[in-house]
This record gives structure tokens, C-alpha cells and sequence, in this order.
């Protein structure tokens, strides 16, 4: 027999009660007024047979129906058997999940979640198995459930605090989501492994993380989680709530600013949890401010962008530094305005650049120069030599005939990957297509064109049309087509046509040839071919066309930690220098990327090109108030929340709910309490019965009126 | 033997209840009903001409005085006639009323106050009735209320207000009291004491003749709760003194008899003291019917004249 609650059973003192009651009624203190007493002396009072317990049927029932309602109180229950030997089955397997984010960098906070991840360690009994898993961006495990096992049963405590010992919180976003379903996984990876064992122990995963708000929980949007694994988190707290965050943004205007002109827009964040609200933001030469800082004010929760005008001139400040926060981990952005990449487009026509009559007049003026980038068209007349620099330029556009020595060179360049697009202004280019295409020769004769041809049948899955997918953007029939050469598809093996004329011939061929692609445009944009390089479609396609041809990088604005940063490509070997003065060097020939693991500038150096880039923290990592929890319950995971309870206090807590469960099935009070209802019936019975009883002596005195419970 | 007061009784059947007299709340209609009462009583009862100081006629002897002869009388009846008036005789009273707290004792509802205030009240009206001037006196353990031996219209009633103020809260002491309307009445005057004289005895005395010392007619009615004399209290319990605060943890069933025995030497003693002093001691208990106590007042006063007549003759 055991009870939930037994501090009750303490109620059944009040057995006392009655017998108190009648012994403190038997020296009574009722008073009785009298005029004078100058005839009466004091008379001890008598100890005679009054103050003897009279009745003692009566006082026995009330102390039975007070002891039953007493135990009733204490909820008492039948321990079951199988409760008792659980800790005989199977050892747990535990995975202890260590978060080390960025955000851990914060005072005090790693300190906490090492000792509680030794805490949970240690507490692991020797038929239990632990992992210990560090993570941030990605998952390391730091001791997998084969070292546990494999160590001896000693050491294996050891072996993950040493683990712990050599981590540190990294400069890394926070991926929870995808360490959650690490765990499971591994949780559950071990399970089918041993799978002829039948009887497992309980899973658990020990989540040790300051739950920051910032945590990305997306990879557990798709993850339905083990049955019977439980979490159990364990929050730590930070000594200082205050932190505000920077975050770069990225303009969007960037083409109608001058090159040059250094202006950053920063927003400023402040976690909902902050005591402070002020703040100052300015440039940095990486320890103090360059010029004067701006003062700005930020409720909690709340962000405000913060608009930095160029530094003063001569100074070097390529940081931007905040003040007033409490945490420093994320108060420093480091901003290097990108290098525009120049990217050249080889051109072999034989007309003058300033011939309006002629495509390459349209060409040059297609490609504006911005900040990000820099297209030069090389114009190269068919019979002049070619540069070694030439052999850079991802897309060749070829709108003349080729003397055969120089069509060789093109095709060259096309089967090693080259981009060549051709376009026939006229009849005699046929002849350089078909050396392009390794063929004798190529039908292309004047089309006859009644008024004009249109555009009709375009492929919009092609690359190079996606972006006029879009209804608003597909109407191509207002470009009207003076003149064309027809092509017979069936010319061209492998080919695929991308746009078709209303006539039904094709107008734009994409042909592979070697690693190279080739496209064939059956016309010019010429204005005397066609109205295409006045229209609206010209520029959109021929930087399709560029980013086809691997001449345009993606856009990235900014990088964060742990992003992967390719290099420009070059054949010397790359010396890195880390933003914290390390440096690395990059074998010849490897491919040029680099993984980022710490915000700041960093310095790759080949031979005469040196590139410069910054890297910034996660800016989620700044949001660094609590996660509520329930997003992760919401989430489909069974939480248990530690809320600073050991791991003893945990299976205390389990256990007593496991009590609480058998004695609301057994409720055994149900049957105390009917009991002193039939005990409270049959006192009331009594007591009528000996107050109807004549009394032997009218004093006698009984105990009802102050003994009666209820 | 059968007391007069038991003839009263017997005749009239319809003596009041005090219980039931109790519960009238206004003073002056108690003090009314009980001399009504009275009134009605006394004409059915064989005693005629019971009063306190009553006119006669009588037949004009030489040597009275012409003034009191009654012309009217004499021309009707052509015989001399001496008209005694009332106010000749006129009776001078003070109603001394005890309001010490050892008064509010009541075992029947009703406190030994209220008792002796109705009794106070009664001989007021009675004697205002009668044309008698009448005063009153309500004491503690100095004068509470005191109203000078008047007659006149409205003074029965301020009568009736004093003696309605609710007792006092103080120990009993006759000395003071009793001193100081020695000061105040010089006169000499009917003195009628409401009091259950449970004070020592020897302070009693010396108190006592005070009073009587000043040339005062005094008549003291012990006014007494049925308890009192019995003691018959069932459960033990703590007894409170109402006057000293005292409290005595009392079985009564072990102290009864001698309660009893004391309570009556007390008595006893104080019969002889007022004996002693020619006071006249009327013990009278709440339960006893009012009119009694005036009976018992009157057949005094009335005994009272003929022990003059007596002596006189």
C-alpha cells in the first residue's frame, strides 16, 4: 500500500479532536453570573466520573470516520509489481544533443551546458547507452553509441566529458530541426540494428540548448517523429536577456546608385526579452567607431533599419560596430562592397561597331555596366588572331562567316564546353554552321516571308524563355521578322527547337555539340532582318543567354557562416587568411571554395588576384529570446520539459505520475470515503438514540454537541 | 396565619404575574396596571378605607379650630362637621432605588432591578395618586438619579424616566448614597429603600442609621431573585461576581446547603439590624406579584398610624 499525497495521513490527528473537545468541555468554561458571591467559597472541581470518556462506541466511530477520511485524503493505492522492476529491463539509449550555435557564445551559457550534459552523463547507468552530439549548422557527433559501448563501462562518462571539454560554441547558425531528426535517427538506427533483441529500453533525446528563437526548425516539418522516443529539454538560461543583432540588407535599387557610393543599410534587431533600448550603430575600423556613431532606439522585440552613409573619407572602416547590448558575440558586421566580376562576350562579325545597320551596333549596347558586373563585348573580324584571353569568354556569338582555320577554333571552343550562339544574317553563314557542326554543309535558304513572320510555338520550358513563362511577359507578336533562313530541324541531330516562326520553321536551334552548346537563330536582329533587337525581349534573352552560357554567377549578397564561397579560378595554388589572422593554402587546380567557419574578412590570395570578401553571422542567431516550446510540441514531439531538474528528480517526477495514473484507475478513496459515510450514519444514529435515552443523571453530559464532526 | 397581603390575594383572584407584568415595556404602564390593579383589589377586600393618608370627617368638639369646620356639611345636616384636609397630613416620600450591578442579577427573565424599579414606580404613581409628594433617588455606588419629593403635573413623569434609565455599572455602597441624601433632604420624610442589602452587615448598619438618625421614616424592601434563596443552580460551573468581577469555580450541588445556611444567617442579621434601628424590612422575591409589596406598604403605614393613635391615646 502506498500513497500519492501522505503528508494527508498527517489529518488523522484529529482523532484527537473529540476526545480534546470532550475533555476540554468537561473543564468547562461556561460562566454563570451571580449577583454576589461573598457566600460561596471555591470548590476544586471534582474529578470524578464525568471527566472519564462516556460513550466510547461514539467516540470510537468518530475516530474511525476521521482516520478513514484522512486516508482517503492520502490517496492510497496498490503498488503494482511491474512497476518495481523496471529498472532491471533494458538500459536506455539516451542521445545527448549539445547545442554550440553562436549564440552559446553568450555569458555563461556553454559553462551550464557542459555541466549539464556531464550531469546527464554521468547519471546514465551502466546498462544504459549514450551519445553525445554537438551541433549548430550541421551534426558531429562527438560519441556515438559504439564508443559508449565499446569503452569501459568506467571510462565511458569520462569519454564524453573529454568530448565536451575540446568543443566550444562555433560561429553557426542553429539547424535544431535537422539535429532533432539526427538524433531520432540515431536513436532509431540502433534500434532496428539490434533488431533480434525484442525488448528495448526507453529512447530518449537530451536536448541541451538555450531554445533561441532564432533555431530553424523546418527539416521537422516533414519528420514524423519515433513513437516512444521522448524529449526532454534542458533549458539554460542567459545571465543577460538584452541582445541586439545586425543584419546587412541587401539593396535592391543596386543599378541606380553611383559605383562607389558606400552606403549599407543595417537592421538593427533587439530580442523580445531585452532590457535595454538604446543603442548605438557606426562604422568600425574592427575596436572603435570611424566617425560618429548614430544613436537609435529599439524596443524590445522590435527592429529598426539603420541607414549608414559613406564612412569618412581615407578611413578604414569596413565593419559595421553596435553598442550599448549586452552580448558582443553578434555586434560586428563585417561589409566589403562586392568586386564587380567582368565578363567578356567574344564577337566575330566583320562590320564596324558603328554601323547602326548592323547587329553588333545593338549588342554592345545590351550590356550596361553595374556593380555587380561588367559584360565587354570583344568585336574580333573573322580573319583577325585570337587572344589567349579570348578563350575566356563563356559565349562566342558568331553573325558572319568564318574563314575555315578560324571556324575550327570556334568549334573547338564549343565541344570544350563553350557557349557559340549563330546567327544567320545571311545564306553564307550556312557554311561556317556546318563547319561548326562538323558537317559538309547545311541548307539555309532565303525564306519567303509575304508581309512578316512572327514568333510562334515557343518552348517557355527552355532556359532561355523561363523567364517570359508568365503570361504578362510571352506576347513575342509584336517582333516582327522581315527576313529568315529556313532550316530543316532534321539537319541537326539532337537538336531541339526552341522557338518555331508562324511559318512553322524553326527560329532558334539549340544543338549540343561536344560539351558545348550551340544555338542557331535562323535570322539577325538587325533592323533589317527583324524588329528583335528593338524589342522589349532582346536584353532578357541575351542575358538568359549569358547565364546559359555560365557568365553570370548568382547574386549572392551576402555570406554567412558555414557558407561554402567559391573563388575566382585560377590555376596557382590560394593562400586564405581567416578573418582571425590563421591562414590556409589551397592546392593548384582543387577547386577553389572555401568553407567559412567565423564572421569577418577574409583574404584569398592567388598570385596577383586578391579577392576579399566578408562573412557575417547567421542574423537569426541574434534572436536570441526563448523559443516557446509548445512550437515544438506543435511540432508532433513528445517534450518533457527538465526545467532544471536532474535527472533523479526527472524519474521521481516520471514515477509519481506513473502513481498518479494507478491510483485514479484502482480509487481506492472512492471506497474510504463511502466507508465514513456509513460510519457518519450510524455515529448520528448512536448519538439520536443516546439523546433520547433518559440520561441517568440529568447532568450527565455527553459528548455530541462538541465531539460531532460534522 | 393567614397575612393580610394573602387575604388581598384571595379575594381578588387576579393578582398579576410579574412575568407577564415584566414584559410591559413602558414603566408607567406597568406601575399603572399594578395600582389599578390594586385599586380594584382593595374594593372587593373586607379592609375599607385603606389610605395612605386619608380625610374624615368628625364631629366638631370646643376647642377645634372654626376654620376646618365644614359649612357645607353643617347646613345640610345642621350639625358641626371638622373637615381634616389632605393635605394636612400630606406625606412627604423618597424612593430610594438600588441600580448597583449585583441588581442585574435575574434567574426569571428579568433582572432584581427591573423588579425594584417597577416597585419604585408603583409607590410613585400610588402616592401621586394619592397627592402625596414623591421623590426618587437611583443609586450605585454614589447617587445616579435624583428628583426632589414634589408634586405637581408632569413630575411622575420625569419620575418615570429616571427610574427607566438603564442601572449603572458600579458595586453597591449605601455609605455614600445614603450620606449624601442625608445632606440633600432636610426635611423629614418617608424614606423607602430598594435594595437586596447584600453588603456586609456591619457596613449596613452604620448606613442604616444614618438614615434613621436624620429623623427619617424608613422602609426597606429587600428585593431578592428566587436563587438567591435556593442556590438552585444544577450544573458546576465558573460563577462570575457581577459586582467584584470574581470568578469561583462552583459545583453547586457541594455548596448548596452552605450557601443556604450563610445566605439566611445574613438575613437573619439583617432583620435584627433593621429591628434594631425601628427600620420596617420587607423581603420581597421577583416572583412575588407587586401588589403584595404595595399591600404589605400600605397595612404599614396604616399599622403605622394606629401604633401613633395608640400612643397618642
Amino acid at each position: 500500500m502506498s500513497f500519492l499525497t501522505p503528508l494527508f495521513l498527517l489529518g488523522a490527528l484529529a482523532v484527537a479532536l473529540p476526545v480534546i473537545f470532550h475533555l476540554i468541555r468537561q473543564t468547562s468554561k461556561e460562566q454563570t453570573e451571580f449577583s454576589s458571591l461573598m457566600f460561596l467559597l471555591p470548590v476544586p472541581p471534582r474529578v470524578t466520573r464525568r471527566s472519564r470518556l462516556e460513550h466510547l462506541l461514539l467516540l470510537l466511530l468518530r475516530s474511525l470516520v476521521v482516520c478513514l477520511l484522512a486516508f482517503a485524503f492520502a490517496r492510497p493505492f496498490l503498488p503494482k509489481a511491474a512497476s518495481t522492476d523496471l529498472p532491471t529491463g533494458p538500459g536506455k539509449r539516451v542521445v545527448v544533443l549539445v547545442d554550440t550555435s553562436a549564440s552559446m557564445r553568450r555569458e555563461g551559457l556553454w559553462a551550464d551546458a557542459r555541466a549539464k550534459a556531464e550531469a546527464v552523463v554521468r547519471a546514465a547507468a551502466p546498462e544504459d547507452t549514450v551519445a553525445v552530439f554537438a551541433f549548430d549548422r550541421e551534426v558531429r557527433r562527438l560519441v556515438t553509441f559504439e564508443q559508449w559501448t565499446a569503452a569501459a563501462a568506467g571510462q565511458r562518462a569520462e569519454l564524453a566529458v573529454d568530448a565536451l571539454k575540446k568543443t566550444s560554441p562555433g560561429w553557426n547558425g542553429t539547424q535544431l530541426g535537422q539535429a532533432l531528426v539526427a538524433a531520432a535517427s540515431a536513436l532509431e538506427d540502433t534500434r532496428t540494428d539490434n533488431a533480434q533483441q525484442p525488448a528495448r529500453g526507453p529512447r530518449q533525446v537530451v536536448l541541451i540548448s538555450d531554445l533561441q528563437e532564432g533555431s530553424r526548425l523546418d527539416a521537422l516539418q516533414a519528420y514524423e517523429w519515433p513513437k516512444g522516443t521522448e524529449l526532454i529539454i534542458e533549458p539554460l538560461k542567459a545571465k543577460k536577456p538584452t541582445n541586439a543583432g545586425l543584419q546587412l540588407i541587401a539593396d535592391t535599387d543596386e543599378n541606380e546608385k553611383k559605383p562607389g557610393e558606400a552606403i549599407a543599410r543595417v537592421r538593427v534587431s533587439n530580442s523580445s526579452d531585452a532590457k535595454r533600448e538604446q543603442f548605438q550603430v557606426g562604422w568600425s575600423d574592427g575596436k572603435e567607431f570611424v566617425g560618429k556613431p548614430q544613436d537609435i532606439y529599439v524596443p524590445p522585440g522590435q527592429s529598426r533599419v539603420v541607414a549608414l552613409n559613406a564612412p569618412p573619407l581615407g578611413a578604414i572602416a569596413e565593419r559595421v560596430l553596435l553598442r550599448g547590448d549586452e552580448e558582443a558575440f553578434d555586434n560586428s558586421l563585417a561589409l566589403i562592397p562586392p568586386e564587380a566580376a567582368r565578363v567578356s562576350v567574344l564577337y566575330l562579325g566583320g562590320e564596324a561597331a558603328t554601323d547602326t545597320a548592323e547587329p553588333l551596333y545593338f549588342l554592345e549596347r545590351a550590356f550596361p555596366a553595374t556593380r555587380r558586373q561588367i559584360v565587354q563585348v570583344v568585336p574580333r573580324t573573322p580573319s583577325a588572331q585570337f587572344l589567349p584571353t579570348d578563350a575566356d569568354a563563356p559565349l562566342v556569338i558568331v553573325t558572319d562567316a568564318l574563314p575555315d582555320e578560324r571556324t575550327a577554333t570556334v568549334r573547338r571552343l564549343l565541344t570544350d564546353g563553350k557557349t557559340v550562339l549563330v546567327s544567320l544574317k545571311n545564306r553564307n553563314v550556312a557554311r561556317t554552321l556546318a563547319g561548326l557542326l562538323g558537317k559538309d554543309s547545311v541548307s539555309a535558304d532565303e525564306a519567303k516571308v509575304p508581309s512578316y513572320a512572327m514568333l510562334a510555338e515557343i518552348d517557355f520550358q527552355h532556359p532561355l524563355f523561363a523567364p517570359f513563362a508568365d503570361p504578362r511577359f510571352s506576347d513575342f507578336t509584336k517582333i516582327h521578322f522581315w527576313k529568315y533562313r529556313r532550316l530543316d530541324a532534321t539537319q541537326f541531330p539532337g537538336a531541339r527547337v526552341v522557338a518555331k516562326f508562324d511559318t512553322g520553321d524553326p527560329a532558334l536551334l539549340q544543338v549540343p555539340v561536344g560539351k558545348g552548346t550551340l544555338y542557331v537563330l535562323a535570322t539577325g536582329w538587325q533592323p533589317a532582318d527583324s524588329q528583335l533587337a528593338l524589342s522589349s525581349k532582346f536584353l532578357p534573352l541575351l542575358f538568359s543567354l549569358l547565364e546559359q552560357a555560365g557568365g553570370l554567377r548568382p547574386q549572392v549578397t551576402q555570406h554567412t557562416v558555414g557558407d561554402t564561397v567559391p573563388l575566382a579560378a585560377t590555376n596557382a595554388a590560394v593562400r586564405v587568411t581567416k578573418p582571425d589572422g590563421t591562414s590556409l593554402t589551397l592546392g593548384a587546380g582543387t577547386a577553389a571554395v572555401i568553407q567559412t567557419d567565423q564572421p569577418g574578412i577574409y583574404t584569398a590570395l592567388s598570385g596577383a588576384l586578391t579577392q576579399r570578401f566578408a562573412v557575417n553571422l547567421d542574423p537569426l542567431e541574434s534572436k536570441t529570446a526563448p523559443l516557446p516550446v509548445e512550437e515544438l510540441e506543435h511540432l508532433g514531439l513528445p517534450v518533457t520539459r527538465a526545467d532544471g531538474k536532474t535527472a533523479v528528480q526527472a524519474a521521481e517526477a516520471k514515477r509519481q505520475l506513473a502513481n498518479t495514473e494507478l491510483e485514479g484507475r484502482q480509487k481506492l478513496w472512492r471506497w474510504l470515503i463511502a466507508g465514513a459515510l456509513v460510519f457518519v450514519t450510524l455515529e448520528t444514529l448512536l448519538a439520536g438514540w443516546l439523546a433520547k435515552r433518559p440520561a441517568p443523571q440529568p447532568s450527565g453530559e455527553t459528548l455530541s454537541p462538541a465531539g460531532r464532526l460534522s | 396565619m393567614i397575612s393580610p397581603a394573602d387575604q388581598v390575594g384571595h379575594a381578588s383572584g387576579s393578582l398579576i404575574d410579574p412575568q407577564a407584568l415584566m414584559a410591559i415595556r413602558s414603566l408607567e404602564m406597568r406601575a399603572r396596571v399594578v395600582v389599578e390593579g390594586f385599586w380594584t383589589g382593595i374594593h372587593r377586600s373586607p379592609y375599607h378605607g385603606f389610605s395612605v393618608e386619608f380625610t374624615e370627617y368628625r364631629q366638631y368638639t370646643p376647642g377645634d379650630d372654626p376654620r376646618y369646620l365644614d359649612w357645607k356639611l353643617f347646613a345640610r345636616s345642621d350639625r358641626y362637621f371638622i373637615k381634616k384636609f389632605e393635605d394636612e397630613t400630606n406625606l412627604r416620600c423618597h424612593v430610594l432605588a438600588d441600580n448597583s450591578r449585583s441588581m442585574n442579577f435575574g434567574s426569571r427573565g428579568y433582572s432584581k432591578a427591573a423588579y425594584a424599579n417597577t416597585l419604585a414606580a408603583t409607590l410613585a404613581f400610588f402616592l401621586h395618586q394619592q397627592g402625596d409628594a414623591i421623590g426618587v433617588l437611583t443609586f450605585d455606588d454614589q447617587i445616579r438619579e435624583y428628583l426632589p419629593a414634589r408634586h405637581r403635573p408632569g413630575h411622575l413623569r420625569h419620575l418615570m424616566l429616571a427610574l427607566e434609565k438603564p442601572p449603572g455599572g458600579a458595586a453597591t455602597d449605601l455609605a455614600a448614597p445614603l450620606k449624601r441624601i442625608v445632606e440633600i433632604v432636610r426635611k423629614r420624610s418617608l424614606m423607602v429603600l430598594l435594595t437586596d442589602l447584600l453588603a456586609p452587615i456591619a457596613t449596613l448598619e452604620s448606613n442604616l442609621a444614618t438614615l434613621t438618625a436624620s429623623g427619617h421614616e424608613v422602609v426597606v424592601f429587600q428585593v431578592l431573585d428566587p436563587a438567591e434563596l435556593s442556590f438552585d443552580f444544577a450544573k458546576a460551573a465558573l460563577f462570575r461576581d457581577l459586582e467584584s468581577g470574581r470568578e469561583l469555580y462552583i459545583d453547586p450541588d457541594a455548596v448548596r446547603a452552605d450557601y443556604r445556611r450563610q445566605f439566611d444567617a445574613h438575613c437573619a442579621a439583617v432583620e435584627a439590624t433593621c429591628a434594631k434601628l425601628g427600620i420596617v424590612l420587607r423581603r420581597l422575591t421577583t416572583d412575588q406579584p407587586l401588589e403584595l409589596a404595595l399591600f404589605d406598604f400600605l397595612r404599614e403605614r396604616m399599622n403605622r398610624g394606629k401604633l401613633v393613635k395608640r400612643h397618642a391615646a
